[in-house]
């Protein structure tokens, strides 16, 4: 088992057991202060597959704005009534089994894996001659540019929908 | 114009009809700005779905599939075929909204924008290339339609309904990509027909791995298109949005997934027929089975409709199970019939809402033969048709997907949904007996407008003459798919 | 020898029944706020049109141009095939200006009849869709179509009985004509099936050209083997059987007559009843394969003929009268089909369509000279009162009761001539044949003496009013009287005029050629029959109504019994009312108390129920909880996977 083995295998037990406490824990805060964690090791995961400018993106937009605002929103909302409430509404023995089956089966699956796909246009030597960054950012604005601009829209959408969804009523 | 390197001006032609929609939906933005009076929202954003549906049909002519953006996107008859339904669907949608959302204190320009956006997600998504695109449409899509669920803000079900569809949909949203990702490990692409030449290429088709793909896809679209046992969100979203929402809602997205699901599944999946084949017949059976069934129990008429759209869901994936092209045809031509009839029936419902009433029940249809008997007609002719009663265009409809399906030999499937479909005739047809049978309750008022009228006129003609003269559309939809 | 149709002439074929289809509409849609009294300027130009149209079809077809095409393709798929196709033959022209032209004179009699009636617009609609399907019927080229117009007319029917649906006795007959139509109907759909099973086709040249494949091939029922085409057949004729009011189903025909008078003429005298007649002639060349279906046809036929004639000879309501003349004539055409005599059939139905028309609306226009009186006992001494309606009625019944060179005799001496030359069966139904049109002579000629001589029996007030009818009503007698006059001289024997038989010769090629041997000794002799019993019959009405008309009275009491027999119509009412309908009501009680309540209300208010007590399973999962439907979705996925395991082993 080569260090690169171990690592991996840490940062992916680590995120299924994090992942666990995030959606286990009964004070929201904590539960995204968990996700925060979860979010380090994402991004740690990215540097380590020598992609360093997702593990940026991971950091900065993920941890830094996304958590700030989930933070925002459950202290605004001051969610008490959820950690009295019981979880999953009694459901988590089913839950537990599916999941248990289902990771069963994956394992069995992967265990199977005999034929592996071709590599990449993109090698970890061409990346690295011309940069993360650039490379990222060719991409997207030749190969990807039609996905590019569908996921404007889509914030667009967003934003129409926030301020349709929060502001005043005009009718009444 | 196949496989570009480069991206030229040229690849933006493919992809008109879906730029001119989102132009519309931009300047609907705007115009509600300038412009009061919601009817002429309405009416420009009827205009600009014509103008995409004009540029549709000009890029019709190609017989050729036009490639565009890398392969991202394709333009062909069969994405065109569904890209009608969108737009027929939207321009109903606008027809019966614009006096029933005044009704509901909802009416806003926003409202015919985030229409229009969903349609380009839905056309995006009929037109997708790649798993990325079809991602991205589905999301604007979903997206769109969270927010026009939850419209009605002060009412807490609609609020509850778009919540419920969000949630559900991000999860489904997660099944989709944990799917694609699956896929796109094993055979390194996300590009669909690059799928089906690495699933060849590799000879991967008993690949465990793959078929976890493949099901995770297809239950990410099985929740869009309400197949049993993703279909639980439908009964509570359909009832709790606002009624034209419903209609767009149970025929838009519901299009938009089978569109995708026979062209993942045709395309990429293609040689792994056996494995989705075996997959989806359970599937239907269940969901013709609790449609049918549960929908018997209903008071609520739009919870009935949402019981209803899941069991023709049912139907529709036969044609897929089918597993021909014309058995694909059959479900396309199934699924413009059913936009006709079924946004017909909630034209009706739509109806019957006014101030202070919401009209909702099916004891509120008691008697309405006595008070409207042309309300009451068309009903009967819409409730006909979902039965699939000759001759009306539903009839059409089924025979011809239960007619492939017999062809590629599943005609024990065939049985069981004609037994199904008999079912399906004792709440239809509870709906007919109270508009005729039953003495009116309290008096009945009807709400009506120009647009409402337009729409009842069209969707009425083409559920008749559709059922009389079903060759049109099927000669349409077989030169689409079939070329 | 079939031609390639122009586009014009299927422009034509399709206009023959599309206009009174556009009449229908017109008048469904508008008459109820805007046509109202004038629905008769849209219905009768449309009629009259089919008509134009129906004559030049016909010309066509007399100048060899036989039409058979599909104008538009349903539904295709594979072998299956529903098309809306037309076939234009003999039979089917014939057929076309027999429907035609006299729908257009009961259309135009209808604006008289019907003046005034709250439903104007809605009889001219229903009538207008009537002869819609009708003319389907009549001119579709295949069973399919066939059986469209076949149900629609029935449909129509019943609406049009049931017309008056405030009278509780018009509505239960609507009731009662659709019931008892259902049971030949089924038949006729379970041998429509039959025939595309074991022919895989509908079309009837296809059926016809692979019947023969299909002769001596067997098909187990119960355990016993019966011949396919046998049952083909008797599935078909019962359709036939229900249709065209034939023993044991006439019940509902008699009943019928509580519909307008205009109904009774076109549908139920004229047209709808014949096309049961109609039906085994276009499907001759399977009812030719097999003798025991042939046989059943005649005998059947025969019975109806003379059982109806008895009846009739005792009822006081006029139109129940003709209405059990109408069975008896339809007894006649089936007699004639049976033996294999087909054109003799169809020409018996062409010439019947006139004088009974004409009885009908000349009964028409006495009720209504009378306030909607209709028994023959409050009537008498109408002559005076209503000289052309007289004149009409001695014209028409002089032709069904078969005096020389009226319409009825040569097509009723036709009929009795070819049964008579079918061996001993056929002796035996000739005599009966012969013995009914004694009985045919003497009810007519009744009828004429109760209705229109001695004195005036009704109410003083009726009398006041008493008046002869306006032209509207009138004229079109007077056309169907020369109908009733001339119609059959298309179909002289040859024995009586060289080449007289026209009708037969040009049907030939449809139906084929009567076969059978007699010499002209024979069949003089079966001529002198019928005229002496249809002058004996008169006679006999003649001495006990005009001379002695005390003589009724007396025979009912002397033979007691067999009047009042005969005045019951055999009790075949109660006894189809003590064996079907009564224990289907008992049945039907006890399957509203019991029945109904476990089984109706358990599928619609029990399913919720089982739903609930289904371990609350499929109720409680819709629980409305996110979570829930998250975890069923997920539970979903992983029976598929699990399913993939086990499949894939």
């Amino acid at each position: 088992m080569t260090v690169h083995q171990l690592i991996f295998i840490y940062f992916a037990i680590a995120m299924t057991g994090i992942s666990l406490l995030v959606v286990t824990r009964r004070n929201p805060v904590h539960s995204v202060l968990f996700m925060l964690v979860l979010f380090v090791h994402i991004a740690a995961l990215y540097l380590f597959l020598n992609a360093e400018f997702l593990a940026a993106v991971q950091i900065i937009v993920y941890a830094g704005a996304i958590m700030v605002l989930f933070l925002f929103v459950i202290m605004l909302l001051n969610l008490r009534r959820e950690e009295t409430e019981e979880k999953f509404h009694r459901q988590w023995p089913v839950s537990a089994g599916a999941v248990a089956v289902l990771a069963v089966f994956f394992i069995m699956i992967v265990s199977k894996i005999v034929v592996l796909p071709a590599l990449g246009e993109y090698s970890i030597d061409a990346i690295r001659s011309e940069g993360s960054i650039m490379t990222v950012g060719k991409v997207l604005f030749t190969k990807y540019l039609l996905p590019f601009e569908i996921a404007s829209i889509i914030l667009l959408v967003a934003i129409i929908g926030a301020i349709v969804l929060a502001k005043k009523s005009t009718n009444s | 114009m196949d496989a570009g390197t480069t991206l030229t001006i040229m690849d933006i032609r493919p992809f008109v009809p879906e730029l001119t929609l989102l132009c519309a939906g931009l300047i609907l933005i705007l115009l509600d700005l300038i412009v009061k009076r919601k009817e002429i929202v309405a009416a420009v954003g009827v205009a600009g779905t014509i103008a995409a549906l004009y540029a549709t049909y000009k890029l019709f002519g190609y017989a050729q599939p036009q490639y565009a953006f890398f392969d991202m996107f394709v333009l062909d008859g069969y994405s065109s075929f569904f890209k009608l339904i969108f737009y027929l669907n939207l321009i109903l949608t606008i027809c019966i909204s614009v006096k029933f959302m005044e009704i509901e204190k909802a009416s806003c320009g926003e409202y015919y924008s985030l229409l229009i956006f969903a349609t380009s997600g839905m056309m995006i998504m009929a037109s997708a290339a790649d798993l990325i695109v079809l991602y991205l449409g589905l999301e604007l899509m979903a997206l769109s339609t969270y927010i026009l669920a939850g419209l009605t803000r002060k009412r807490h079900r609609s609020n509850e309904a778009a919540l419920k569809y969000f949630f559900l949909g991000a999860f489904s949203s997660g099944f989709l990509l944990y799917g694609i990702s699956l896929t796109f490990g094993l055979t390194g692409t996300t590009n669909i027909r690059d799928i089906a030449h690495a699933i060849y290429a590799l000879n991967v088709m008993d690949s465990p791995i793959l078929y976890l793909g493949m099901i995770f896809i297809v239950v990410a679209f099985g929740f869009k298109i309400a197949l049993a046992p993703f279909h639980m969100w439908a009964p509570d979203v359909y009832e709790g949005a606002p009624t034209s929402i419903t209609a767009f809602m149970s025929v838009g997205p519901k299009a938009a997934g089978f569109a995708v699901l026979g062209r993942v599944l045709f395309d990429a999946f293609g040689g792994m027929q056996v494995q989705w084949t075996s997959v989806l017949i359970p599937m239907a059976v269940l969901t013709m089975a609790l449609g049918s069934i549960i929908a018997l129990s209903q008071t609520n008429i739009k919870r009935m409709l949402a019981y209803s759209s899941i069991a023709h869901a049912g139907y529709m994936l036969l044609g897929v199970i089918a597993g021909t092209p014309e058995g694909l045809t059959s479900t396309a031509n199934y699924l413009m019939i059913y936009t006709f009839m079924n946004i017909g029936a909630f034209a009706i419902v739509i109806m019957l809402r006014r101030e202070g009433f919401r009209g909702e029940n099916i004891e509120d249809f008691k008697g309405l033969s006595k008070s409207h008997p042309l309300a009451a007609a068309l009903m009967l002719i819409f409730m006909f048709s979902l039965t699939g009663i000759p001759p009306t265009a539903g009839f059409v409809g089924k025979f011809y997907v239960f007619m492939e399906l017999i062809n590629s030999g599943y005609t024990y499937l065939a049985v069981i949904a004609v037994v199904f479909s008999a079912i399906s005739a004792f709440f239809y047809l509870r709906i007919v007996m109270y508009m005729y049978m039953k003495d009116p309750g309290e008096e009945i008022v009807i709400t009506t407008s120009p647009s409402m009228s337009i729409a009842l006129a069209i969707t009425c003609v083409m559920v008749l003459i559709l059922g009389v003269f079903p060759s049109f559309l099927l000669n349409l939809v077989r030169y689409s798919i079939l070329g | 020898m079939q031609y390639a149709p122009t586009v014009n002439a299927m422009i034509k074929y399709t206009l023959i029944p599309l206009l009174p289809f556009l009449a229908f509409i017109i008048n469904i849609l508008l008459g109820r706020n805007f046509i109202r009294d004038k629905a008769h300027w849209v219905a009768i130009p449309a009629v009259f049109g089919s008509f134009v149209l129906a004559v030049s079809a016909f010309i066509d077809v007399a100048n060899g141009q036989v039409i058979n095409i599909d104008v538009y393709s349903w539904i295709v798929s594979g072998d299956f095939n529903v098309s809306f196709g037309f076939l234009i033959d003999q039979l089917s022209a014939i057929m076309l200006l027999v429907v035609t032209s006299i729908s257009t004179l009961i259309f135009i009699y209808s604006v008289g009849y019907m003046h005034g009636d709250p439903g104007y617009y809605r009889f001219f609609a229903y009538l207008s869709l009537f002869v819609f399907s009708m003319l389907i019927l009549v001119m579709a080229n295949n069973f399919l179509l066939l059986y469209f117009g076949w149900e629609a007319v029935g449909l129509c029917s019943y609406f049009l009985i049931g017309f008056w649906f405030h009278k509780k006795s018009a509505a239960d007959a609507g009731k009662k004509a659709f019931i008892v139509n259902r049971f030949g109907d089924f038949g006729f759909g379970l041998g429509v099936i039959l025939i595309f099973l074991t022919l895989g086709s509908l079309d009837y040249m296809e059926v016809f050209n692979r019947a023969g494949g299909i002769a001596g091939q067997t098909i187990n029922i119960l355990g016993t083997d019966f011949d396919l085409i046998t049952v083909i057949c008797l599935l078909l004729f019962c359709g036939a059987v229900g249709k065209s009011a034939q023993l044991p189903l006439h019940v509902w025909l008699p009943d019928a007559m509580e519909g307008p008078t205009p109904v009774s003429a076109l549908i139920h005298a004229a047209t709808m009843v014949t096309a049961g007649v109609f039906m085994v002639a276009r499907t001759s060349p399977l009812f030719n394969l097999s003798a025991t279906a042939m046989n059943t046809v005649a005998v059947v036929g025969g019975l109806t003929a003379i059982f109806a004639a008895t009846i009739a000879l005792v009822q006081n309501d006029i139109k129940r009268v003709i209405a059990y003349s109408t069975v008896s004539q339809l007894g006649y055409m089936f007699l004639a089909l049976g033996v294999g005599a087909y054109s003799a059939g169809i020409f018996h139905l062409y010439t019947h369509a006139y004088f009974k028309a004409l009885l009908f609306l000349g009964s028409g226009s006495v009720i209504h000279a009378l306030g909607d009186e209709q028994d023959m006992r409050n009537m008498g001494g109408l002559k005076k009162f209503m000289p052309q309606t007289y004149k009409v009625f001695i014209i028409a019944t002089l032709s069904i009761t078969g005096i020389p060179f009226l319409a009825g005799f040569f097509s009723k001496d036709e009929i009795l001539w070819r049964v008579y030359q079918q061996g001993d069966l056929g002796k035996f139904l000739w005599f009966l044949g012969t013995a009914a049109a004694l009985l045919t002579a003497f009810y007519s000629w009744r009828l004429i003496y109760m209705t229109f001589h001695g004195k005036f029996r009704g109410t003083d007030e009726q009398e006041h009013h008493l008046h002869e009818s306006p032209p509207v009503i009138t004229v079109p007698l007077w056309f169907l009287a020369v109908g009733a006059v001339a119609a059959g001289w298309v179909g002289i024997p040859p024995i009586l005029m060289e080449h007289g038989d026209r009708i037969g010769e040009f049907l030939a090629p449809v139906l084929g050629h009567a076969q059978g041997h007699g010499s002209h000794a024979e069949e003089y002799f079966v001529i002198a029959a019928s005229i002496f019993v249809a002058v004996a019959g008169w006679l006999i009405a003649h001495r006990m109504y005009i001379k002695k008309p005390e003589i009724p009275a007396q025979l009912g009491a002397k033979y007691q019994p067999i009047h009042k027999l005969l005045y019951n119509k055999y009790w075949i009412d109660e006894l189809y009312s003590k064996v079907f309908v009564q224990p289907t009501l008992k049945l039907a009680d006890k399957v509203i108390l019991g029945f109904d309540t476990i089984v109706i209300e358990g599928i619609v208010n029990g399913i919720p129920a089982l739903i609930d007590s289904f371990s609350q399973g499929l109720r409680r999962i819709q629980t409305g909880l996110i979570s829930n439907y998250g975890l069923v979705m997920t539970l979903g996925a992983l029976c598929m996977l699990i399913g993939y395991m086990v499949f894939s082993g």
